[in-house]
């Protein structure tokens, strides 16, 4: 109980942040700008060195179906978050959507090793944050955040990952959530994973732009906005040509 | 603003159940016109790009003029200027408008050469307003796995019947037009807002695509 508190209090303190008046010089909502850019520059160094590298070599050495298998097992164990975010939103059809998925693809698909609930139901794949909740109930973004390792992360979005990591019920769960390579172990993966499907993409975004630290902020924001429509456009809000 | 429109697709969606006319749950006009457009000049880019008689050399170049012909280059270009285009000279703004035209011919082909058989389907189009539509369509991939989500790909299209120009492309929800002005914006806040050193940079870069073959 006290930790719910806590996590609570912290997300409460992180979405203040996001209402304070900090001076914005550059008009992007990036006050911290200078602190972001050096963040951002480790951020690359790091990726180039270590994990870029890391996630090469387990696409090379791993292959496709098992590279899949993983990422179907990883994304089955984040549906709950998904479901519980969906009925917080109000959004009861896509809520069942991922209520069949989890069934379906933990029993049939052995534990979420075969998406199933894709191939042989059709069920349309989504998923849902408490970060994305917080921006349909209105919550704003905040200021621009890169965090070490992590990457761009605004006040919003880490009290979204808070409230996601008190409602994921592997969190409760006794007999794993005390072991270490349960919680390093599914992290560690996720990060691979996520690296090795964006090789190609974040190479072409570094290919294209003249300041990669602006292209990221803007790409990263654009993409939270485009996930918080559910993909939906929104034609009022776009640009003036 | 984002829990206005909630409450109001709310209301369309009760209003449908309860067998109000479609007009009111749908209230976006869709355009034949602008889809069709959008329709033909696919498949027109796509005969170019596999057209196997073709020399690297004639597919880029051919690619290139049709891309000319159907968009707004200018346009976009001076958008992408941000605010510092109220600031720049005429012949400033020429010479932006230059650059930016072949660097995004020299960065944009580049990525072209890869092309590997897709296609796109359009889906249907939304009016932001008279003479301003968006045409959806989703990018058909023969490479794609099994069970991925398509791709919408939306283009932003000025103007009436016959004479229709594309002013912006919207992949995955990542606005080209966007992500460009930010991208110059932020170089111009580092660099002073000086437009002639980001005049320079472009060609800089349009150049190194030209002769390394790489971006």
């Amino acid at each position: 109980m006290r930790g719910l508190l806590r996590a609570a209090g912290a997300v409460a303190v992180l979405l203040l942040a996001g209402c304070a008046e900090v001076p914005d010089p550059s008009g992007a909502n990036d006050p911290y700008e200078s602190f972001n850019r050096q963040v951002f520059d480790f951020n690359h160094k790091l990726d180039k060195a270590v994990i870029k590298p890391v996630a090469e070599a387990y696409v090379d050495v791993v292959p496709a179906p098992a590279r899949d298998g993983v990422h179907n097992v990883l994304v089955n164990l984040n549906l709950p978050i998904t479901f519980a975010n969906d009925l917080l939103q109000g959004d009861l059809e896509r809520g069942s959507e991922t209520f069949w998925r989890f069934a379906i693809n933990s029993s049939l698909g052995l534990g979420g090793l075969f998406d199933v609930a894709t191939t042989n139901f059709h069920i349309p794949f989504h998923t849902e944050d408490f970060g994305q909740t917080l921006a349909v109930w209105g919550v704003q973004e905040g200021p621009y955040l890169v965090l070490p390792v992590v990457g761009p992360d605004p006040p919003r979005d880490i009290g979204g990952q808070i409230g996601d990591t008190v409602m994921d019920p592997w969190t409760y769960w006794p007999h794993i959530r005390d072991k270490f390579w349960w919680s390093v172990g599914r992290g560690v993966l996720s990060g691979i994973d996520l690296r090795a499907r964006n090789l190609d993409t974040l190479d072409q975004i570094e290919r294209q732009s003249i300041d990669l630290y602006a292209s990221i902020r803007s790409l990263y924001r654009q993409n939270r906005n485009n996930e918080i429509r559910n993909g939906k456009p929104d034609v009022s809000d776009l640009p003036n040509l | 603003m984002l829990k206005m429109k909630r409450v109001a697709r709310q209301f369309a969606a009760a209003a449908a159940i309860c067998g109000v006319a479609a007009w009111i749950s749908n209230p976006a006009t869709a355009s034949p016109a602008a889809e069709a457009f959008v329709q033909t000049n696919v498949q027109r880019g796509l005969a170019i790009l596999n057209n196997p008689s073709l020399s690297k050399q004639q597919r880029q170049e051919q690619f290139r003029n049709f891309l000319v012909t159907l968009t707004d280059l200018r346009r976009i270009a001076l958008y992408t200027l941000g605010p510092a285009r109220r600031a720049a000279s005429p012949a400033q703004q020429d010479a932006f408008v230059e650059a930016f035209r072949n660097y995004a011919f020299a960065v944009y082909g580049a990525e072209f050469s890869k092309y590997g058989g897709q296609g796109l389907r359009v889906t249907g189009s939304v009016e932001r307003a008279p003479g301003d539509e968006l045409v959806r369509t989703q990018l058909v991939d023969p490479h794609a796995r099994p069970g991925q989500e398509p791709i919408g790909v939306d283009f932003r299209v000025y103007g009436s019947a016959g004479h229709y120009s594309v002013v912006d492309i919207v992949v995955a929800g990542l606005d080209l037009a966007i992500t460009e002005q930010d991208d110059f914006s932020a170089f111009l806040a580092q660099h002073n807002n000086d437009v002639n050193a980001l005049i320079a940079n472009l060609r800089q870069r349009a150049e190194r695509v030209r002769s390394t073959g790489q971006i």
